[in-house]
């Protein structure tokens, strides 16, 4: 039987994740080399994971590295602006009993819940990219004024549609269920719904703005 | 009622799952692959009976169900034995072609060893293709029927079989049962440090109970390691991420696509298949092996042939 023969890449910051995975360290520029990747319909390329400065490209088995691949992966990146993406409106209840962790955050930004809701609700944020739950956003773009630490201690039960904070990311849950990200408000949009033919709302590199209820 | 036959659920195994062979390219939007947690088993399965290697059949652990077949049925089951009985015929053997007559009952009882049996039925398993699989994802319970395991008085619809009925018999060519488990170095490996590195090489692991489709969680020596938080990076089954507390996870088919704990290795895919048949308690070892090597075997070849 013939095995499959193919050449290993060896650049620079690249990573094997198992035999499957080869990680690609991208920086501060993960979404341009992601949507290169993605418009290039490689045949060895089952799926490109984005992440927070990596890039995972899950390869099929049998399949060897093409000399696209290794082409898409160096070529340089246009950073120019870009025709613009899709940008979500979402409405939020903060505080309350909907957001149990707004006061600490308040408190611990040195400012009003109030104010506190008003910075929230000025930024633009971008989809970095999903995780966690199907649809899950990691949203970068939070003011480093409103970022906040993880919670000590996970919930067993955060509320679906619960607007969270972890580190500098802000992020949506889908689904009820446990985590330990600080809640500060809800949204009654649905993120995931896996019987539509585009079942997460939210795709990487879309912009989101938030509007007080 | 389509007029396609049906199978009765008479008694429920302990997860009895729809799978086929995954949804593949759906990770960017948090949604793993799945599907079975050794592809080529259930494929070969599906061959046996005539259905195409992507027909859904069932995923059975440790505990498998009662099924009834009213108007009889093809079936064929790969991996694990289980102390499978039906009731009529003496044994249900694994690895061919078995005919059931109607109204038989095929209990398919505990595995005898391992974890994970696949069985295929004439047909395949007529559920609703949710993103492209018919594979059930419990962690968000869509997929398979009705996003669940199977319960009793489930009745699963069959389709139509993609070849002509034969009667065949398969055999694993790569039958090697040790405990070790082949990786490659994983993209923190340089995290941990050399007593660290060499207990995860030497020392042998055992899985813990709290392991599911999502992760093989094990206890043994803890990893200690530099740092605390990493950036969230993609990850996928195979990858064993180390958790502050050192004791290695080793992810599996229903885990998830980003993570932050450091990854010490990766079990290779032509692993999987001793993967799927882990359970609690069992012992792990790790081996290393060069990449081009991992990547150029097959993962399971089978012969098939004419049953004798």
């Amino acid at each position: 039987m013939d095995l499959p023969q193919e050449r290993i890449p060896d650049c620079t910051g690249w990573r094997w994740v198992t035999d499957r995975g080869l990680r690609l360290q991208t920086g501060s520029h993960t979404l341009a080399r992601y949507q290169l990747l993605i418009s290039r319909n490689l045949p060895e390329v089952e799926s490109v994971i984005p992440a927070d400065d990596s890039i995972l490209l899950v390869l099929r088995s049998g399949v060897g590295i093409s000399a696209g691949l290794r082409a898409a992966v160096e070529m340089p990146l246009d950073l120019r602006p870009q025709a613009e993406s899709r940008l979500h409106r979402i409405v939020v209840s903060y505080g309350g009993k909907a957001g149990p962790d707004l006061a600490a955050l308040a408190e611990r930004a040195g400012l009003s819940q109030q104010d506190w809701i008003a910075q929230h609700a000025a930024a633009e944020y971008r989809v970095a990219f999903l995780g966690f739950q199907p649809g899950f956003p990691y949203l970068a773009g939070l003011p480093e004024k409103l970022r906040a630490p993880r919670r000590a201690e996970p919930r067993v039960r955060v509320p679906a549609g619960s607007l969270a904070i972890g580190g500098s990311y802000a992020g949506i849950y889908p689904e009820s269920g446990p985590g330990g990200w600080q809640i500060v408000g809800v949204t009654d949009v649905v993120l995931f719904d896996p019987r539509q033919s585009s079942p997460a709302l939210f795709a990487p590199g879309d912009r989101v703005r938030f509007a007080a209820r | 009622m389509t007029g396609l036959a049906a199978v009765e659920v008479v008694r429920a195994g302990l997860c009895d799952l729809v799978v086929d062979q995954g949804r593949p390219g759906h990770e960017h939007l948090g949604v793993p692959r799945g599907g079975a947690a050794d592809p080529a088993a259930l494929a070969v399965a599906n061959r046996l009976v005539g259905n195409g290697a992507n027909a859904a059949g069932l995923e059975v652990a440790s505990i498998g169900p009662a099924l009834r077949f009213p108007q009889g049925g093809t079936v064929a089951i790969s991996g694990a034995c289980f102390s499978a009985t039906r009731s009529r015929d003496t044994g249900v053997r694994w690895n061919e072609t078995l005919l059931l007559e109607p109204g038989e009952i095929l209990d398919l009882g505990a595995a005898r060893e391992g974890c994970r049996c696949w069985l295929a039925i004439r047909g395949g398993l007529e559920v609703p293709v949710v993103m492209g699989s018919r594979s059930t994802f419990l962690p968000a319970g869509f997929g398979g029927l009705e996003g669940r395991a199977l319960r009793h008085g489930d009745v699963l619809r069959l389709g139509e079989a993609a070849a002509a009925q034969r009667l065949l018999r398969a055999v694993p060519l790569s039958g090697r049962n040790d405990n070790c488990l082949r990786v490659v170095a994983g993209p923190q490996a340089g995290l941990f440090d050399d007593a660290g590195l060499a207990a995860f090489f030497s020392e042998t692991y055992r899985v813990a109970s709290a392991s599911d489709r999502r992760g093989l969680r094990l206890k043994g020596t803890a990893l200690s390691r530099a740092g605390t938080e990493l950036p969230s990076q993609g990850v996928l089954p195979g990858a064993v991420q180390v958790p502050p507390n050192g004791q290695p996870i080793i992810l599996g088919w229903d885990g998830p696509v980003t993570g932050g704990y450091p990854v010490i290795a990766g079990v290779i895919r032509a692993d999987w298949p001793r993967l799927a048949q882990l359970r609690p308690g069992d012992a792990v070892r790790f081996a290393t092996i060069e990449l081009e090597a991992a990547r150029a075997l097959a993962a399971a070849e089978w012969e098939i042939g004419g049953q004798a």
